[in-house]
């Protein structure tokens, strides 16, 4: 891409599958957010767009356009995709009550059969990052790899019912986030649940560059941008509406995103 | 546009009187696209609803316009929602108790309507099975009315039984197809069109 056509027009691309919300609800903020980072930048305020997508082939499809020069996705879409779609960290995204850095926790029947990964056996897991198989597998459950081959793993944005199905015995697990993880002694059927293997820290999220489609002197001005955004002029407060307290420069477990 | 407040004073309206001007105030701001009139809707709902339930604080009336208004002011103030919506369940539940027929089934309608569209756990009340439940309630208690059966079809949408809800939205028009013309048919059928349309696009 031509550094004149991105002065006319680049998008950033928010993929938050699994995430409450439809295209139009975040679709406001996301605007925002582009508008402050891009004068951030010292681009010009309508030189960067935003794009919200809320399930992860349609963030696929919308980062196969080629404006599309910037991505914000939840780590796991980062693990599943950064190779086959050139993903270049430039941040780390700091999210408020969570931080920049998550455990990822594996939930089982209390008492149940499940102990490790060989007695998974034919049991599925239920996660909002179930669309990214090769995150389950091999970052929030590295600890438990390999799991067995017959081990399925399916997409879910109700973790609610997921752990109904838990509780109630049936042959799944859930593997939740941090948020959720917190959550769990709220439940009135928590005394079911027990945890059975836990991750190391890994990222929350991340903003990178898309196939290499940001010259790199652009790319270092948004760098910068990003990290002191949260200590501009109202960028606090545009960061809160987004539930983000700001970024850091990108800290990658040392296998993140290798084939 | 006319005042928002009616001419009585709150202390002269009686209870159906002030549950009336929080059900007027809800059509009112379905309709409104002023951001600041929407929210004087919204306040003025809740001095409505607050002032019924001075009044009576069991009738089943006060609870569920108290539940109404308290969702109004959930839409007006996005950032406090999920703990508005909590205490919008706690009224409609006890609603449901006092007379779960009021409105139509008003009661367990409007909770399932909740329970489905709400952020789900653990950041916000949302529930899709519980609001299933729901959506069933109301729909044995007043079968024939077309909202009931139109969230009961929402509901088996978002719980992942797609078929069910084509049903629901089939069964939902025919109904509403029954009723003489009005405005409330018309976006009921307006509804049902087009949920059945996304439904078969999908599948």
């Amino acid at each position: 891409m031509s550094t004149l056509t991105l002065a006319a027009w680049a998008t950033l691309v928010f993929c938050a599958p699994g995430y409450p919300g439809g295209a139009g609800d975040g679709q406001p903020y996301v605007d925002q957010f582009a508008k402050v980072a891009a004068t951030t930048a010292g681009w010009k305020p309508d030189s960067l767009g935003a794009a919200y997508e809320p399930s992860d082939q349609g963030g696929l499809a919308k980062l196969s356009d080629k404006d599309s020069v910037l991505a914000f996705m939840p780590y796991a879409f980062y693990v599943e995709h950064a190779v086959a779609l050139h993903l270049a960290p430039l941040a780390q995204v700091d999210v408020a009550g969570v931080g920049t850095q998550e455990h990822w926790t594996l939930v089982g029947k209390a008492g149940g059969p499940v102990t490790g990964p060989s007695s998974m056996t034919g049991y599925t897991i239920l996660s909002v990052a179930g669309y990214a198989p090769e995150f389950v597998k091999h970052s929030a459950l590295a600890a438990w790899a390999p799991l067995p081959a017959d081990v399925k793993i399916e997409a879910t944005g109700q973790i609610l019912s997921a752990l109904r199905r838990v509780a109630s015995g049936e042959p799944v697990v859930a593997l939740l986030d941090q948020t959720q993880a917190a959550a769990l002694p709220t439940l009135p059927f928590a005394a079911q649940l027990k945890t059975l293997t836990q991750s190391a820290l890994l990222p929350v999220a991340l903003i990178t560059v898309v196939d290499a489609r940001l010259p790199d002197a652009r790319a270092k001005a948004f760098q910068a941008a990003l990290v002191k955004l949260n200590s501009t002029n109202g960028g606090a407060e545009m960061l809160a509406s987004l539930k983000l307290k700001g970024f850091v420069l990108p800290q990658l477990p040392g296998n993140a995103g290798l084939p | 546009m006319p005042p928002i407040r009616p001419a009585a004073p709150l202390s002269s309206m009686t209870v159906e009187q002030l549950a009336a001007a929080v059900a007027a105030d809800a059509r009112r701001i379905d309709l409104e696209t002023d951001s600041k009139v929407r929210d004087q809707l919204a306040a003025d709902a809740m001095q409505n609803a607050q002032a019924c339930l001075e009044r009576a604080p069991q009738a089943a009336a006060c609870l569920y316009y108290d539940g109404v208004a308290l969702g109004l002011n959930a839409r007006a103030h996005p950032l406090q929602a999920s703990s508005v919506l909590k205490s919008m369940l706690e009224a409609l539940s006890s609603a449901e108790a006092a007379d779960p027929s009021y409105d139509q089934a008003g009661p367990a309608r409007v909770k399932a309507l909740v329970l489905i569209k709400a952020p789900a756990w653990p950041l916000g009340p949302g529930d899709p099975e519980t609001g299933l439940a729901a959506a069933r309630r109301a729909v044995a208690l007043r079968p024939a009315y077309p909202p009931n059966v139109l969230a009961l079809a929402e509901a088996l949408a978002k719980t992942g039984d797609a078929h069910g809800a084509q049903d629901a939205y089939r069964h939902a028009r025919d109904l509403i197809q029954a009723l003489p013309p009005s405005r409330d048919r018309d976006d009921w059928q307006h509804q049902a069109d087009q949920e059945l349309s996304k439904l078969s696009a999908s599948h």
